[in-house]
């Protein structure tokens, strides 16, 4: 006992600390942002979900921790019993789960509300970075991409049944990226890349009707002011009215008038509430932090004993990435809403404790790296 | 050329590209955030408060109207009203009309008062002025409000608000002189535009209407924040609104009510000035009506009733009511022949009750005739005859320009726009409107104050006190300080001298002789106007009007007492009369008596 203790203060030793604090920094900034997002006066009760955030945040960190004491290879064995397990959740949550905003994204597991789509993304990482990395897999094959195509497939279509299209389009950026850094040769990746144009127009007759008019919004923000275009118009103009320097913590306007409307302020568009309170300098400082983060993992991947856990931190790292873009990118109206929350700071417990399990698995990595 | 990767380098290779492609992105996303953080800002902070600021106008305190003693003529008066604050409403969980509508007969339960508000009301409300409280009732009374404090002031998103009220204090105490206020139309001002308007009160007529903008002062704003529901969620900014100036007027509050007094159950006019500096000490006209009935919207009903009185009560006699002279316009041909003809007082024409123009005969009043007259003793008996032949002698330019000079024909200039110039013929002006030539009828007419021309009461009494005073014409004055909000004096508004005569001593003396005998002999045509030990000096009139066969006069007179250093100078005029000296004269008597019974010095205050 006392030395799998001493073991797992080796590692703890060897982890990437620079990325650490800025993690560390990144949750603190999101339990007082839910705060802010929630409030709404002086003297106004303020929603107690800053609370519950900082009860996950704890908890994801213990996550964290236990993580990356874990060596990341006993993982490898069980990558496809991993990915088994959250195709059936995913299942689960289609025929038990709990409809919310029109979405049926939720399962009660142990009387907490879970969403496994978040856990199916680190469920995908894991079972990616099993299949490239395989002992005598021939990455030169041109049916390599397609086998992960498949793999991708089922939670995949089970999350977009839910529906979240953003959340199901996440995958497809990560399991490029592992094939990628795996080595298939760029030919077979525009080849399969090609084959999926002719998909999009079924894409969009797969669409529903709320998600169509969020793309015709993007097109034309005048569209639907008051309906569909009402966040994207609130959202840029809660983070042009920051300015330089914000209106300072809590002085936001946009979310305590309601403009920003109330449901989305904690979650998909918390970044508006930051930006119009922090300004410019705070929006810098923010994706400052995330570089600090994902350098660890950049890190990490470059370090890699093996193939395996290499795989797993570019997994990682682009999940965080794309997040991370999409969410900014969608709040200053570059993209359209897709209802990805931003990692770490918007409210939400699985995506939290998803999120800190996924970089504690790239500290395991990071700590047990290459001397090299 | 470096050497072709090995395949275990390839995967190095590639992870380097894929954070660099990141980092792309991540310098992109922030050159992005600048351009509209920063470098497009403030055109989103503009968006920010388009959709989130309103500014409301807040009408300034009214100034108020005082007459000469101080008395207060045009007042402001607290009027509690209940409002609704919809903001509070939603806390509370409740938003919809129908709620609201519930909560408003609740309390009209509680406070016993009728339900005012429809459901419209609530809805118009909800979509036009959300962020302002919602009145439920205005003008609470006593009761109402002890029932108010007793039974709602605890009912939440409810409270008391006071709002200024315009009253007139003394009723209808010349009341078409002071005016009065409505509800105006809500201004814009340019670029800075006002969301919502509280009530605002604006002049409508006399002296409101012409000092409309120095009563008004200087609107205040407030700038409140709403919400994205369109309620009121707080408050970033007051600018005090300005209150207006007050107004000391020349009015006498007690001469004043003795005018109206005169005139009661009247149809007509009396103006008292104050001949040594024109102050208007009362400006009457029969029938009035009472302001207050005009605040803050006269009824539909009264509005009618008043239109659609043959007595025009909505009129202000004194000043825009144009009529024939009479003999009152004697002494102006009088003081023409004198002092503009050559002529000499002493010069007798003889009436033999009529003269004879061609086929046209004038007649004097008196069909007996008057015998031989000289000038004092024309203006006594107010003989027609001798006035005929005086102006026949010296044709109608001297009388016209005498006229002039007297101000008639012309406005005075008092402070109330509506004042009417009345109508001064001459030769020229009969030529150019009626493409006639002036014929010695016209001057007989003219000379008795009959025909084309006439006047208004106002300018016969500044007339009067210029003969009253030895040939001052002031401008009337009914506004003597105005006091800027806050400031401790009034500041003194100029006494205005329109015209200065330089008469003959001798010739003003025949005048106010003849004028002095009307009053104080014993056949004088104004002996009635007499009070007991102090003298005064007048003319009587009376002049048809209507068709003939009806036989309607007006009646006048004008007059200043005491005849010696006269502080009043008066003209009174009344419809339906039988003549200026038997139905006037006594009226002039209660109002002379009435101001020595004010002041036994005489002194005006």
């Amino acid at each position: 006992m006392s030395s799998l203790a001493a073991q797992t203060l080796a590692t703890w030793r060897r982890l990437h600390w620079s990325s650490l604090l800025c993690l560390l920094l990144l949750t603190i900034g999101g339990v007082a942002f839910v705060y802010s997002a929630c409030y709404r006066g002086d003297g106004l009760p303020v929603a107690p979900f800053y609370r519950k955030q900082m009860y996950w945040a704890v908890a994801g960190w213990s996550a964290l921790f236990v993580a990356a004491a874990v060596d990341y290879r006993r993982l490898e064995e069980l990558a496809p019993w991993l990915y088994g397990a959250v195709i059936v959740l995913l299942i689960m949550t289609l025929v038990m789960g709990v409809t919310m905003n029109r979405a049926q994204r939720w399962i009660s597991l142990f009387g907490m509300q879970v969403q496994p789509s978040e856990f199916a993304k680190l469920g995908l990482i894991l079972m990616g970075a099993f299949f490239l990395s395989r002992p005598g897999r021939d990455l030169e094959s041109p049916w390599v991409p397609l086998q992960v195509l498949l793999l991708l497939g089922p939670p995949f279509v089970l999350i977009m049944k839910q529906p979240d299209l953003g959340t199901a389009m996440v995958l497809v950026p990560i399991a490029v990226a592992q094939l990628w850094v795996a080595g298939v040769p760029v030919r077979y990746l525009l080849r399969w890349a090609l084959a999926a144009v002719p998909v999009l127009p079924m894409g969009w007759l797969m669409l529903g009707e709320y998600q169509r008019n969020r793309l015709l919004v993007f097109i034309d923000p005048g569209r639907d002011p008051l309906g569909a275009g009402w966040n994207k118009i609130q959202s840029e103009i809660a983070v042009g009215s920051g300015g330089l320097w914000g209106k300072g913590f809590l002085n936001g306007t946009q979310n305590v008038l309601g403009f920003l409307p109330r449901s989305v302020a904690p979650t998909d568009f918390i970044y508006s509430v930051v930006a119009e309170e922090t300004g410019f300098v705070g929006s810098v400082v923010l994706v400052l932090l995330y570089g600090g983060v994902l350098w660890g993992c950049y890190r990490a991947a470059v370090r890699a004993r093996d193939a395996f856990g290499r795989l797993l931190a570019v997994g990682v790292t682009t999940l965080l990435f794309t997040h991370l873009f999409i969410n900014l990118a969608m709040t200053i109206g570059l993209m359209p809403i897709t209802g990805l929350p931003l990692p770490l700071i918007s409210y939400g417990g699985s995506f939290m404790l998803s999120t800190l399990l996924a970089l504690g698995l790239v500290q395991s990595v990071y700590s047990r790296r290459t001397r090299a | 050329m470096s050497p072709p990767l090995t395949r275990s380098q390839i995967p190095f290779l590639r992870l380097h590209l894929l954070i660099a492609g990141m980092a792309a992105t991540g310098i992109l996303l922030v050159a992005m955030l600048w351009r509209i953080q920063v470098a497009r800002g403030p055109r989103y902070e503009h968006d920010l408060a388009l959709q989130s600021l309103r500014r409301i106008r807040v009408p300034g305190m009214r100034g108020r109207m005082f007459d000469r003693h101080g008395m207060a003529l045009a007042d402001n008066r607290p009027s509690y009203a209940v409002a609704l604050y919809l903001e509070e409403l939603r806390l509370a969980g409740r938003r919809s009309s129908t709620e609201i509508e519930a909560l408003v007969k609740e309390l009209s339960e509680r406070l016993q008062l009728p339900p005012t508000l429809t459901r419209q009301d609530i809805l118009t409300h909800q979509r036009l002025r959300l962020p302002l409280p919602l009145v439920a009732w205005r003008n609470l009374d006593d009761a109402a409000l002890a029932r108010w404090a007793e039974r709602a002031a605890d009912l939440p998103g409810v409270g008391l608000l006071i709002e200024a009220e315009r009253m007139y204090p003394q009723g209808a105490l010349a009341g078409h002189t002071l005016g009065y206020v409505g509800r105006a139309d809500p201004v814009q001002d340019g670029d800075q535009p006002y969301h919502y308007h509280l009530p605002e009160m604006e002049g409508r007529r006399g002296l409101e209407r012409q000092f409309d903008a120095l009563l008004r002062g200087q609107p205040g704003g407030r700038l409140v924040r709403v919400d994205v529901a369109g309620f009121r969620h707080d408050d970033l900014g007051v600018r005090a609104p300005e209150a207006g100036a007050d107004l000391l007027l020349t009015l006498d509050h007690r001469i004043q009510a003795l005018a109206e007094e005169a005139l009661a159950g009247q149809v007509g006019a009396a103006v008292v000035l104050d001949p040594r500096n024109g102050d208007v000490l009362a400006l009457a006209s029969a029938p009035g009506f009472d302001p207050n009935l005009f605040v803050p919207r006269v009824s539909a009903a009264l509005w009618r009733e008043l239109l659609a009185d043959e007595d025009k009560p909505l009129i202000h006699r004194a000043a825009a009511g144009q009529y024939p002279p009479g003999s009152t316009f004697k002494p102006v041909v009088a003081l023409a022949g004198l002092e503009l003809a050559g002529q000499r007082p002493a010069t007798r024409y003889d009436c033999p009750g009529y003269i004879q123009m061609g086929r046209r005969r004038f007649a004097c009043w008196y069909h007996a005739g008057h015998g031989s007259l000289d000038m004092r003793q024309s203006l006594q008996h107010s003989c027609n005859v001798y006035y005929y032949r005086l102006a026949l002698e010296i044709g109608p330019e001297p009388i016209v320009r005498m006229a002039e000079r007297l101000g008639l024909g012309a406005r005075t200039g008092i402070e109330l726009d509506y004042e009417a110039p009345g109508l001064l013929p001459s030769p020229t002006w009969k030529r150019e409107t009626q493409g006639d030539a002036w014929r010695e009828g016209d001057t007989c007419n003219f000379s008795i104050g009959q025909g084309a021309l006439t006047v208004t009461p106002l300018q016969m009494a500044a007339l009067t006190a210029a003969i009253a005073n030895g040939g001052r014409l002031y401008r009337p004055r009914l506004v003597q300080g105005i006091r800027a909000p806050e400031a401790e004096r009034f500041v003194e508004q100029p006494i205005e001298l329109s015209r200065r005569m330089a008469w003959t001593p001798a010739h003003l003396d025949i005048i106010r002789g003849g004028m002095r005998d009307v009053v104080m002999a014993p056949r004088g045509t104004g002996r009635l106007a007499a009070i007991p030990g102090i003298p005064a000096a007048g003319k009587t009139g009376t002049a048809q009007y209507g068709r003939l066969e009806a036989g309607l006069k007006y009646g006048w007179m004008i007059a200043y007492i005491p005849a010696e250093h006269p502080r009043y100078a008066v003209a009174i005029v009344v419809d339906r009369a039988l003549s200026g000296g038997s139905t006037v004269a006594p009226l002039m008597r209660r109002l002379f008596e009435g101001l020595f019974a004010l002041h036994p010095t005489g002194e005006a205050g």
